[in-house]
């Protein structure tokens, strides 16, 4: 059966984070839970999983797509036109190194980005269960649950000191 | 970040946090206080190498004199005496930065970085015998300075002093304002000395700490010395690498031009003196006892410096070579044969490798500055790629007999081939001790150094306990940093 | 250093979001008044395309003027972004919240409008994608990677893509707040413009890491894209004055220099503009001017090394230039201008906490300073090529003309309408890096005082 989404709305983060200890009492796993803020707190200040992440393997198979295509540019537009200039060898290594690492950079920099939104698990076509009053300060304790847990985690949610409880599709 | 943020900090972060004010100071009083048998040795060996360098140095000034026309004799001692100053009288700086900008994780290191300022004594002494060797301006003594006849320098006609009673007066200016900062620095701790020995050091301490009370005004004057002998010993630092940098090497290559070379060594001061901290840093932690007050924290902090001061020095380089390399310019390409390519080619790859690629490489993933001895490792390959880099600067200006040439493109010209004068030279048995002894020089004044004034400083140690602490942050505990203006 | 008091979520959207959902006359009459003189720049253009390089002063042998001039500006300015945004973030000084997102704009627009002036100066620039990209498939014909004009678009290029990445990745999360507070399509567009961000740890996380990892990479093509700008001069043997090793660094300290004054400059007119003085402190204009001081002194020091390496040589021609330049009026006395400009005078003025604490103080300074660093690389450029060389056939000296002056007066203008532009529709100050601060703020008791403190992960 298809999980429903609550979302508890707390206007203090402390009592947040104890929603968040009372769901994990009440057997609900911590990937099932999440919480929603409009300012970046401190890892770990929730009392919430480490988030995994392969960020950093994108800048390097960018760089290394970069590299090659700069490489692969500099060298073949000089072969296909060798114009000699100011006694410089075709393939001359210092300009093309600088090119190249251009290239490099750029394609680095390209993947990171890529990385950052594909690991953030954007763009997300529609929002879901939202509130817009977490960009105002408000932390949202957003819960995946069976719906027969649903009266439970609102129940939860609302002794931790929700002000506002939303049912909806995560 | 681990799962618990705490148990991450306390492994990484500073762990004199955990102790009290007392307790420290106790402890480093005890280990200011006893040295084991290890250290004495340490004293010693480095003792009899420095005799045995100076005894080299005698015996080739005995030899072949101490002379103009001697030069090429001394391009190794030459070499050695540049390292001394890119490590040892650099360190300093490091203190004087990171005090500036308020970093917390400076406080295990600065004190070590202060106390290389004797080691400005040798240097000192040492360069008397450079300053002998450095030949004049005007060669042909007409009053005139004439291209290809005279020799180019950055004193042009030769104002009063010029370059010898200039060079060694800002050479004593660094050394003294080092001296001096490194007296204020430690007079806090001097004074606790005085308080707590007795005998012939009570008394030495006492007179050395000159009424330091610890009231408001004296930490507000002090404050303030070490802000003004910090800035001064900063741009007297910058004046003397300048100086040394092109008197001692670029002008005596005819014909080389090279704008950047002054900044350059000067980065590459930075980068070998931040190099030598970190291994003094890594055996105060694992040999000197201190393991309790150096986490891993001014490591990786360091570690991140180094890999940016690392990747400046590529850039520098590469600045030099690439302007050199793209004009095509004769005396450009020829200076380039010298000093890279030909005839230090070995030099110049080992330099490249350990001043470059090593700590890039290392120190590029997060996990190796995160620890003891990845950052150990790259500081120990920047030291020994500047020595290579003063061994291929300095020992073929060195060698070079017509100073007063227009350019060592000529040399060539002239001898249809690369010119006797820039051929490679190797060290002999005398080299390799005078260069030993000047390194085991170095650390014999550094080590009885240590004896006189605490390696570690007390009072920067206790202020860190009042401006770092852990503390409960919701679910959490975060490191917390007390930021004074 | 932190002297403002704290500010709620719901406070600090409201005055950091007013540039957007309130709509005063003034806004569109500065940005009407803007654009009049970028329209009568971009006449003057059409006009010079249309009657040829003629009507500029462009004349052998001074064939760099106005245009290169105000290229290497711009270029310059454009590194306030990344010396700010990237070097204070990666050292996590707290003091940068306020300042990164309008240096990382100034980055974008002043790039867009550096790469407008070769385009500009080659008089005919549609033939610029012949120097510029290996398209000529059908001929064989490719640009020259061996010339030092082919590698300054590849490094102009990769920063500009980068910097606008790194600006819009720093926008998610304020997009997303944005989002909240709109409504019908403005709703909609912010929606698509955020992403779906929703603001779970994950996604904070990543976007921390970004700030860094983004900042790490940007800082080496940052440092490349000047360094590469300079080597358009200092590969040159031909043009004495040029062919100088420190060029690159040298180059590259300037353009902090300038780009961080101009940065202050924004920030002091942001804050009159938009009546945010919460927020831009004069704690933050005391830590720009102390970081003024120390680059500024850096850039003295390189200043002082490549002048003097051209009197070094001892020869005539490198010794030349110099005299031109530093005893020869009119030069002479752009000379002083530029260096009492550049240096003294404003790093005089910073040396004052009174002077550095005044936002008025520091415009003053600051323009002082840009000043300065325009005639900088006008008499790097200029008084270089303006010699009599040995196959000069014909010889004069240089003067703009007002087609070339309207014209650079235009890119100045254009870089604040388009500043203004995007103040209507994204937010100048970054506000979730401010409501970040404000939770981590903290305070250590140190017997009667309080001292400021930050809460810090490891």
């Amino acid at each position: 059966m298809a999980k429903t989404g609550v979302l508890g709305l707390y206007s203090d983060a402390n009592y947040a984070a104890e929603a968040g200890d009372g769901l994990q009492r009440m057997g609900i796993s911590d990937n099932d839970y999440d919480f929603l803020t409009g300012a970046p707190y401190p890892e770990g200040a929730f009392g919430e999983k480490e988030s995994s992440h392969r960020l950093y393997v994108f800048p390097f198979v960018g760089a290394l797509c970069g590299l090659t295509a700069g490489i692969l540019l500099t060298s073949m537009t000089q072969m296909a036109y060798p114009l000699v200039t100011g006694g410089k060898p075709i393939l001359s290594l210092p300009p093309m190194a600088i090119v190249t690492y251009e290239g490099t950079m750029l394609g680095a920099i390209l993947f990171t980005v890529l990385g950052i939104i594909f690991e953030s698990r954007l763009p997300r076509p529609s929002l879901g269960l939202y509130d817009d009053r977490i960009t105002e300060g408000y932390v949202g304790v957003l819960v995946e649950c069976e719906p027969e847990e649903v009266d439970r985690v609102e129940q939860v949610l609302t002794q931790a000191g929700a002000e506002d409880i939303k049912r909806g599709k995560v | 970040m681990a799962r618990h943020p705490h148990e991450a900090a306390e492994r990484t972060g500073p762990p004199e946090v955990h102790l009290s004010d007392r307790e420290v100071m106790q402890d480093l009083a005890e280990k200011y206080d006893a040295a084991c048998p290890k250290f004495w040795l340490a004293v010693a060996v480095a003792g009899g190498l420095f005799a045995l360098g100076v005894l080299a140095f005698v015996i080739r000034a005995l030899d072949v004199g101490l002379s103009d026309s001697s030069r090429n004799e001394y391009g190794y001692y030459a070499a050695a005496f540049a390292f001394l100053i890119v490590t040892a009288t650099t360190a300093p700086l490091a203190a004087i930065a990171f005090r500036w900008t308020k970093n917390h994780w400076r406080r295990p290191f600065s004190r070590a970085a202060e106390l290389f300022s004797l080691v400005g004594i040798l240097a000192v002494l040492a360069f008397i015998p450079m300053l002998i060797v450095l030949p004049g301006i005007d060669l042909n003594g007409d009053g005139v300075l004439e291209l290809g006849k005279d020799r180019r320098t950055i004193w042009f006609s030769a104002p009063i002093g010029a370059p010898i009673w200039w060079d060694m007066a800002g050479l004593i200016g660094v050394v003294v304002c080092g001296l001096a900062l490194l007296w204020v620095s430690a007079r806090p701790d001097m004074a606790q000395i005085a308080q707590v020995s007795n005998g012939l050091r009570a008394r030495v301490m006492g007179r050395l700490a000159c009424g330091w009370q610890g009231t408001v005004r004296d930490w507000n004057v002090q404050k303030g010395q070490m802000a003004i002998l910090g800035a001064f010993y900063f741009m007297l630092l910058v004046w003397v690498h300048t100086l040394i940098s092109l008197d001692f090497a670029l002008s005596l290559i005819p014909g080389w031009r090279d704008s950047i070379f002054a900044a350059h060594h000067v980065l590459t001061g930075i980068q070998a003196s931040a190099g030598l901290l970190i291994v003094v840093l890594f055996l105060m932690k694992k040999v000197g006892g201190y393991d309790r007050y150096i986490g891993v924290d001014p490591f990786w902090s360091f570690a991140k410096v180094l890999l940016g001061v690392t990747l400046l020095w590529g850039y520098f380089w590469f600045s030099e070579f690439m302007t050199f390399w793209y004009g095509r310019d004769e005396t450009e390409q020829t200076v380039i044969k010298l000093l890279m390519v030909e005839s230090y080619r070995t030099a110049f790859l080992l330099n490249l490798f350990f001043s470059f690629f090593i700590p890039f490489v290392l120190l590029l993933w997060n996990g190796v500055r995160k620890s003891v001895l990845g950052p150990t490792v790259a500081g120990a390959s920047v030291i020994i790629g500047a020595f290579f880099m003063m061994v291929r600067l300095y020992v073929p200006a060195f060698n070079i007999k017509d100073v007063g040439a227009e350019s060592i493109a000529e040399f060539e010209a002239a001898h249809g081939g690369t010119a006797a004068q820039l051929l490679p030279v190797l060290p002999g048995p005398l080299d390799v001790l005078m260069v030993v002894g000047m390194m085991a020089g170095a650390a014999f004044i550094f080590l009885l150094g240590t004896r006189l004034i605490p390696i570690m400083s007390a009072w920067e140690m206790k202020e860190g306990l009042m401006y770092v602490l852990y503390r409960p942050f919701m679910k959490g505990k975060y490191l917390v940093l007390g930021k004074p203006e | 250093m932190q002297e403002g008091r704290a500010l709620a979520d719901r406070q600090i959207n409201r005055d950091l979001l007013h540039t957007i959902f309130t709509h005063p006359k003034w806004q569109w009459g500065l940005i009407a008044f803007f654009g009049i003189i970028v329209l009568g720049a971009m006449c003057a253009a059409g006009y010079m395309f249309n009657r040829g390089l003629g009507v500029s002063g462009l004349n052998r042998p001074v064939m760099w003027g106005f245009f290169i001039t105000n290229f290497v500006f711009w270029i310059g300015i454009s590194h306030a972004g990344v010396m700010l945004s990237a070097i204070l973030r990666l050292s996590k000084a707290e003091w940068r919240r306020p300042a990164t997102r309008a240096a990382e704009v100034l980055t974008v627009f002043s790039l867009m409008t550096a790469m407008l002036m070769p385009l500009i100066h080659a008089g005919r620039p549609w033939r610029v994608f012949y120097w510029v990209f290996p398209f000529d498939w059908a001929r064989g014909v490719y640009p020259n990677v061996r010339s030092a004009l082919i590698w300054d678009p590849s490094a102009v290029f990769t920063y500009l893509t980068s910097s606008t990445l790194f600006v819009y990745i720093a926008l998610l999360p304020d997009l997303a707040v944005i989002r909240d507070r709109s409504t019908g399509i403005r709703r909609q567009i912010y929606s698509v413009l955020a992403l779906g961000w929703r603001g779970n740890p994950r996604q904070w996380k990543l976007q921390i890491i970004a700030g860094v990892l983004l900042s790490a990479l940007i800082l080496p093509v940052f440092v490349s894209v000047h360094s590469i700008v300079s080597f358009d001069f200092s590969m040159a043997i031909a043009v004495k004055s040029w062919h100088s090793t420190i060029f690159p660094p040298y180059f590259v300290i300037g353009a902090v220099h300038s780009g961080v004054a101009a940065v202050v400059i924004v920030m002091a007119v942001m804050r009159w503009l938009y009546g945010w003085q919460e927020y831009i402190r004069p704690e933050h204009f005391d830590a720009l001017g102390r970081l003024l001081v120390v680059v500024a002194t850096g850039w003295f020091f390189f200043f002082v090394l490549e002048f003097f390496f051209g009197l070094y040589s001892l020869e005539a021609d490198e010794i030349a230039v110099k005299d031109f330049l530093s005893a020869q009026a009119p030069w002479s006395w752009w000379f002083i201008t530029f260096v009492g400009t550049t240096y003294f005078i404003p790093v005089g003025m910073w040396l004052f906490k009174g002077v550095r604490r005044n936002p008025g103080l520091m415009i003053i300074a600051c323009i002082s300073v840009n000043i300065g660093m325009w005639l900088e690389r006008f008499l790097i450029i200029v008084p270089g090529l303006a010699q009599k060389q040995v196959m000069n056939f014909t010889y004069f000296t240089y003067a703009p003309s007002v087609v070339e002056v309207v014209i650079v007066i235009g890119t100045f203008a254009l870089v604040c309408m388009l500043m203004l532009l995007f103040a209507k529709v994204f937010p100048l100050i970054p506000l979730y890096d401010i409501k970040e601060g404000e939770i981590a703020r903290d305070e250590i008791q140190i017997g009667r005082r309080k001292v400021p403190a930050v809460l810090r992960e490891e």
